[in-house]
Order: C-alpha cells, then structure tokens, then sequence
C-alpha cells in the first residue's frame, strides 16, 4: 500500500484547514512506486554537488540537505536517520569540518523532516518551503553551535541565513525534479486496474 | 502497570530513539576528533575513497578554465609578456644583488664558524578547491603524504606566508590560511626586530598581533615578516604589514591588526616548505634548575 500513495497535486492554494479536508481533493494523481535506486542516485548527485568546487560562492544552498528532506518526507521508512549521518560523515570529510559535524547537523534535520512529514504533506509545494526553511536552518545552527563548542571558529550569521533561504526557495525545483520519474504517464493498458 | 496498544504498524525502532543514538555517535565523533585525534585514520580512509570522485568533479571547472585559456586574445598575451619582462629586468638587479649578498653572507658565517643555514626542500602545490566551510578558511592542495607533505608545513607564494598544512591525507592535503583564528606565527617587526606572535584576527581576512605593550613601537605601514623562532617557519618570510595600531586606555595591550601580504584569498599556485620541525628543547623546569638555555640552544 505505501508504494501507491495518493498525493495531491502540488500548486493549490488550499490551506490545511478542516474545510479544505472535507472538501475533497480535486486533484489526484496515483503516483508511480518510487525506485529505490532513483533514491540513492539523488542522494549520491546532491552530495556530488556539494563537492563540486563551490569555494566561497554565497547564496549556494546545500544540495544534499535538500535531497534528505525530500526523501525523508516522501519515503521515511526509506531514507532516514542512518543515511542522513554516513553523508554527513562523507562532507565532513571533505569540507575538513570535524568529524561528526554534518553527521550531527543533518541527523537532526533528518528528525526533524521524519517527525513532521505528515504534517508537510498536506500543504501545497509552496507552503511546504516554509517548514523546510527552519529544518534547514536548524541545521545550520547546529553545526555553528558545534563550532563555537569547541571554540576557535567565527560564524557568520548571515551566510548560513541566506544559503538556507536559497534552499527553500529552491524547494518546488527540488519538488518537481525528485518526483518526475513517480510522475511519468502509466503507460497505456487498458487490461491494468487503476 | 499500565499497558498501551500494541502498536498497529511495526516502524522498528522510534524515531526518538533514532535520534539520540545517531546524536550521541557525532558528538562522540566530534569530542573524539577536537580532543584526541585519534580518528584520522578513519578520516584518511573516507578521504582516500572520495579522492577519485572529488578530482572528477574538479574536471569540468578545469575544463572551463583550459578552455578560457585556450581562447585568450593575443592582446592579453602581449600585455602579459610586457609586464613580465618589465618585472623581470626590475628583479634581475635585485637578483644579482642577491647573489652578491648571499656570497657575502656564506663567506662571513664562514668566518664565524656558524652553521650554514639548511636550505629548505620546496615543493610547487596546485590549489583544488576551498571547502564549502563558513567556519574555517581553508585550502586543499594536490600534494599529500605520498609526496612528502607533512603536517605543519609552511605554505607560502610569490609574495608571503599564506598558511600552513593542517591535514594530511595520501594524496591531497588541508591548508589553514593564516587568517583563520586558530593559527599562530612567531613573526618580528623589521623595522626595530619586535617579536611577538601574530594570530588570526578578528575581522576576516586579517592578523593580530597580541599581548604587545600598549605602548609597544609600532606604526602603520610597518613590515612583519617570521622570526623562525619555532623552527617551522624559516625566519625572514613576509607575512603582513601593519594596518593599524590601535591604543586604547582602558587595555594594557595594543591592538594591531596586520594585512597579510600572501594572497589568501586568491591564489591556484603555492609552494609548500618541506621543513623537518626540529624537535623543540625540553622547556625549563618549574624549580629554576633547568638545563643552560646556551647548552640548549646548540643542541638544536
């Protein structure tokens, strides 16, 4: 049954309110089953991203994050906590960061897209950029609140605000790219039951 | 004893639950690393596994740059040829001086019966990217253990110190550029010979220099360069100039911030000094009756 979750289609302006329960879905699209495959070939291309050689670019929003809200939201039972912290364990190492850093940032960000997801899914695509806006920055502060822990590091505030920005507003991209293979036309049967 | 509903769909393990054992595991992994060190192994290993993927994501930048360079208008060249055989006259002078100096100076330690000062293996390193760390600024080089690089090397270009080799790995290594408030170089001032110790400053991109008097000789527009006194750094190496010294009543220290001269910011080309640290004398005892600091210093 998980695989072939209904799920409405993103772009209306509905809010979550009772009414708008009770007033039905006028859009529903059955979903293709996601492949578990496609899952890890994002994760991998978000983290491939991180490592291209950004530098100092600002407002370049961090790739990987958003692949692990995705998943976290759309397939918990997939892609949880476990995955979040072995990637953090792969840009630690290569931002040079401590060890366990990203590990931590990205396990709580993982928690906390899991223990809303629900929630999440049942806004519009939209919407949802504002839950995924604090779970980035949660993030960030994490990983800033382990550095000024161990000391000798001096945050900037700003760049760590704009770059969770950017990812939110990226989220609908995030949305349409990462769901477009579960979206593909069933192919034409007409023996096929749904 | 109060017994809730057996749960109607087995998840496995809480969420909560989850979350604790993974956060306790990073900040286990965080005190392990701050404090002891001794996951560099692990570091290494995951470091060796990236490599491959790291220099293939590298390739497309590269590729955009050979191909910019490919395309370079013969205006650009020629320009670039005039400036370099400008600077290159201007140096030829300064060389020849140089080497005149250099005589001068073997011939005189000669005489002293001083030891000729160890000339210093330096190796051309290629920048490969900066990590995307809003913390720390630092530099990833081509060159690793495999080719000599040690940790706390020096790292310098054309014009100063630009940092120091932080990490290791077999093939690439981590530099921390002198700004970053971690670091720390043993430097004097050429004007008058003050020895202090410059720090990464507070603001980005600049030095420190602390704990001088605040009434300390110091102006504006002086020139820092390393004193050598720690045996990492040969000594005499630019490191900044002073931008400004800044006195205020209420401290017993100045404030001055230094300017680096090293390009730290833009930079692809840097030489590493592949200095042997000499292992530093044994400091003093607490009860004053250490060893002869004249005994000490020869036996370095």
């Amino acid at each position: 049954m998980r695989l072939w979750r209904l799920r409405r289609a993103g772009g209306e302006t509905a809010a979550a309110t009772p009414a708008a329960l009770q007033r039905g879905q006028p859009h529903k699209q059955v979903l293709r089953p996601v492949s578990p495959l496609f899952i890890w070939v994002t994760l991998a291309a978000g983290l491939a991203l991180d490592l291209l050689p950004w530098g100092r670019t600002p407002l370049v929003p961090d790739f990987l994050a958003l692949a692990l809200v995705f998943w976290n939201i759309h397939q918990p039972r997939r892609v949880g906590m476990a995955a979040a912290f072995l990637f953090g364990l792969l840009t630690d190492v290569h931002d040079g960061a401590l060890f366990g850093e990203h590990a931590l940032a990205y396990t709580l960000l993982s928690y906390g897209a899991i223990s809303l997801h629900r929630r999440i899914l049942w806004f519009p695509v939209l919407s949802q950029s504002l839950y995924v806006l604090p779970l980035l920055l949660v993030a960030q502060l994490a990983s800033a609140a382990v550095r000024l822990w161990v000391g000798g590091a001096s945050a900037n505030w700003w760049v760590g605000l704009t770059e969770s920005a950017v990812g939110a507003l990226m989220w609908p991209l995030v949305n349409w790219i990462l769901f477009a293979p579960q979206r593909r036309p069933i192919s034409r049967d007409e023996t096929r039951p749904i | 004893m109060e017994y809730g509903p057996p749960p109607l769909f087995n998840q496995g393990v809480s969420a909560r639950a989850r979350l604790a054992f993974f956060s306790f595991l990073a900040v286990l992994l965080i005190v392990i690393d701050a404090r002891v060190n001794a996951l560099d192994t692990i570091r290494v290993g995951v470091g060796v596994m990236l490599y491959p993927i790291q220099r293939a994501l590298l390739w497309p930048r590269d590729a955009l740059v050979q191909a910019g360079r490919y395309v370079t208008t013969v205006q650009n060249l020629t320009r670039d040829n005039e400036r370099l055989r400008e600077s290159a006259a201007e140096h030829a002078a300064r060389l020849l001086q140089d080497d005149q100096l250099r005589l001068e100076n073997a011939r005189l330690r000669q005489l002293q019966g001083l030891r000729e000062r160890i000339g210093v293996k330096t190796q051309m390193v290629q920048v490969l990217y900066e990590p995307r760390d809003r913390f720390t600024h630092k530099l990833v080089i081509d060159h690793g253990s495999s080719d000599g690089v040690r940790a706390g090397n020096p790292v310098i270009d054309e014009q100063g110190v630009v940092g120091q080799v932080t990490r290791v790995f077999p093939m690439v290594s981590e530099v921390t550029v002198v700004t970053e408030r971690e670091q720390s170089i043993p430097v004097e001032v050429v004007r008058n010979g003050l020895r202090c110790i410059a720090f990464g400053g507070a603001e980005p991109g600049t030095l420190e220099l602390r704990f001088l008097a605040a009434n300390a000789d110091l102006s504006s527009g002086d020139a820092v360069v390393t004193s050598g006194l720690d045996g990492l750094y040969p000594p005499g190496l630019p490191v900044g100039t002073i931008a400004r010294v800044e006195r205020d009543v209420k401290d017993q220290f100045a404030r001055v911030i230094v300017n680096p001269t090293g390009g730290v910011d833009a930079n692809s080309v840097l030489v590493v000094l592949q200095v042997t640290a000499a292992p530093l004398p044994a400091p003093p005892r607490e009860d004053g009756r250490g060893e002869h600091p004249g005994r000490r210093s020869t036996r370095r």
